[in-house]
């Protein structure tokens, strides 16, 4: 049986991710957007109530479709040996932010600690998947 | 799923996080009496503080043993799916009450309530997933 690596030099070629690419990239760039354009209303117009709490929504809803956007990913990845490379680093992530935020929380519980930023938990969690990915990426090379 | 304990993977699964989680709770209690009790600070309160989380990290890794010695392919993925819809919940919840919290004046979500949010999405998708695959 042929020996399989990991297609990550010509990822284009993959329609799945092709196509995953191309959701993600405008999504990340609508967060930045929105992010921005809450911040400067907020800071500008300083609104209250229902108008503030739903401003205040509006970042997370592009992050929320980060995450659709993976899952379909995953559900389209007719390659089943790169999607179990990518559930195999995102489990690892999802290991390391449990333990992170684990730790922190008890910390932040019982020592003077600075209080951890729940939107962290996102950027976090990609950082640990990356560091994953690469290692397992290595491992299959 | 319904009789896993059949299953001897799933079986060590189910005892060895049962034992993680009553260690936890002895860590959770005593680590929480020491702290009224005898007010510790420096190295000693740091390190008491994390000890309840080694029993939480016993349990993940049980999780991801569990995963390895998983022989039914069904099982794993199964086991996989759930667990990726509990991360997805948990970025979904973080995400939104993160920036709630930085616009709006909301109750500070601590970040322990992680793991907990994490259990309770996967115990919402696992009758979904039931009900797909019966």
């Amino acid at each position: 049986m042929k020996e399989r690596k990991p297609n990550m030099g010509c990822l284009q070629k993959n329609p799945a991710i092709r196509r995953y690419l191309w959701r993600f990239i405008p999504t990340m760039v609508a967060y930045v957007v929105v992010l921005l354009f809450v911040e400067w209303f907020v800071h500008r117009y300083h609104p209250a109530g229902a108008l503030l709490d739903g401003m205040a929504v509006l970042p997370a809803i592009p992050l929320i479709g980060v995450i659709a956007i993976v899952g379909m990913y995953l559900a389209e990845e007719k390659d089943e040996f790169l999607r179990n490379l990518q559930i195999q680093s995102m489990l690892w992530g999802l290991g390391a932010i449990m333990a992170l935020t684990t730790v922190w929380g008890f910390l932040q519980i019982f020592t003077p600690i600075h209080r951890f930023q729940p939107f962290m938990t996102f950027p976090l969690f990609w950082c640990f998947q990356g560091i994953a990915a690469g290692v397992l990426q290595r491992r299959y090379r | 799923m319904g009789c896993s304990l059949k299953n001897p993977a799933a079986r060590r699964f189910v005892y060895r996080s049962l034992t993680a989680n009553a260690v936890y709770i002895v860590l959770i209690v005593s680590t929480a009496l020491y702290f009224h009790r005898f007010h510790p600070h420096g190295p000693l309160a740091y390190l008491l503080a994390v000890l309840p989380a080694i029993a939480i990290f016993a349990v993940i890794v049980s999780l991801g043993v569990y995963l390895v010695e998983e022989k039914d392919e069904f099982q794993r993925n199964l086991m996989v799916e759930l667990l990726l819809w509990g991360l997805g919940g948990v970025l979904v919840i973080t995400s939104a009450w993160g920036s709630l919290e930085t616009f709006v004046h909301i109750p500070h979500l601590m970040p322990t309530m992680t793991y907990s949010l994490f259990w309770i999405f996967v115990g919402i998708s696992w009758p979904f997933l039931l009900r797909k695959y019966r």
